[in-house]
């Protein structure tokens, strides 16, 4: 699943694929099974609960992971890593708290995602398409 | 880059990888002092006022099994040179440190002192004091010759007793040198546990906050 630039999601996103983000997102975001990319292009507002989270784009938000969060070199994040395995590569932007749970420690949150459901939006969501800026 | 599942830290053989051209590799005798005295902890929290590296959040999770906040301080440091204001750079230094009191187990400063005057100096030591738990450690390097500054140093830690000393560029400033005596005033609700004058003609130094 690819949200390309031109669309913003505001509001709670949850799903059970890999999802891989180039636009902009505000609100939560639960992959708890799978693989979040934030590419280079995507815009994050949102607390994020994942099982491996790649960013390569701008998160401002608390992140949370059983697997791994992996922030790349173009990569920028304002907020708390919490996961078993953490990697940061040279030239990317960090500022927050780190904190490297054990292996097979459940991340903690009080929402619980439905299973067997692609990403959706849900509650008080709204989504726009733009047109891409030329 | 971390590659997963690799074990990071080298082992015990005195052997470490060469350094990158214009880095250097040195020998900490008071590194080890502060990884022992924030190890004892329970579940400790430490806090690093320098940039973000990968390797040395590697690190400090697996050797210290803490919770590490990274605050970078020479950002602002760099924004306020290359503005040329030094009035309002503490105001942007707490700024950044929302940690509360006494909620740090141990506190790297790095070389960030060499970068400030002496307003800013004294009360970023004092505000660190605060957050310092009692027993708590702190570990700073000072420079003792006064030059134009213009390049910050990544420590990048290679082993328990080891750095790599990777230069980057900055807006030159004139480095603040200070005396022994003005460290420890500077920290004087600290300890002062150990200090060694190294042959590069920097400080290495280690306060513990009394239990």
């Amino acid at each position: 699943m690819h949200i390309g630039k031109s669309v913003v999601v505001k509001g709670q996103l949850t799903g059970s694929e890999d999802l891989t983000i180039e636009g902009t997102i505000e609100g939560t975001i639960e992959l708890r099974q799978n693989v979040l990319t934030i590419g280079s292009s995507g815009k994050i507002k949102a607390q994020i609960v994942a099982k491996a989270v790649i960013v390569q784009g701008e998160v401002h938000g608390n992140i949370t992971a059983t697997d791994k969060v992996e922030i790349r070199d173009t990569g920028s994040v304002d907020g708390d890593l919490t996961a078993p395995r953490i990697a940061i590569s040279e030239g990317a932007h960090f500022r927050g708290a780190i904190d490297m749970q054990r292996s097979g420690t459940e991340p903690k949150s009080d929402d619980r995602v439905a299973p067997d459901k692609a990403p959706t939006l849900t509650g008080p969501a709204s989504a726009t398409a733009r047109a891409p800026v030329r | 880059m971390l590659n997963w599942g690799q074990k990071q830290r080298a082992p015990d053989t005195g052997v470490v990888a060469l350094p990158a051209p214009d880095c250097t590799l040195v020998t900490s005798l008071v590194f080890p002092k502060f990884l022992s005295a924030v190890g004892r902890r329970e579940r400790p929290v430490l806090l690093d006022l320098g940039p973000v590296i990968g390797s040395n959040v590697q690190f400090f999770t697996e050797r210290l099994t803490c919770k590490l906040h990274i605050e970078d301080l020479f950002q602002e440091i760099e924004a306020a040179a290359r503005m040329r204001v030094r009035h309002g750079l503490e105001a942007a230094l707490f700024k950044r440190l929302g940690q509360g009191p006494e909620s740090v187990d141990g506190i790297l400063c790095w070389d960030v002192f060499d970068f400030l005057d002496r307003t800013a100096g004294v009360a970023l030591a004092s505000h660190l004091e605060t957050l310092l738990r009692r027993g708590g450690a702190l570990y700073g390097f000072f420079g003792t010759t006064a030059i134009d500054l213009n390049h910050y140093t990544r420590f990048i830690v290679k082993r328990e007793d080891r750095f790599e000393l990777r230069p980057v560029p900055a807006t030159p400033v004139k480095r603040r040198v200070l005396v022994t005596r003005e460290i420890s005033m500077m920290f004087e609700g600290l300890m002062s546990a150990d200090s060694v004058l190294r042959k590069s003609g920097t400080r290495e130094t280690l306060f513990r906050r009394p239990a």
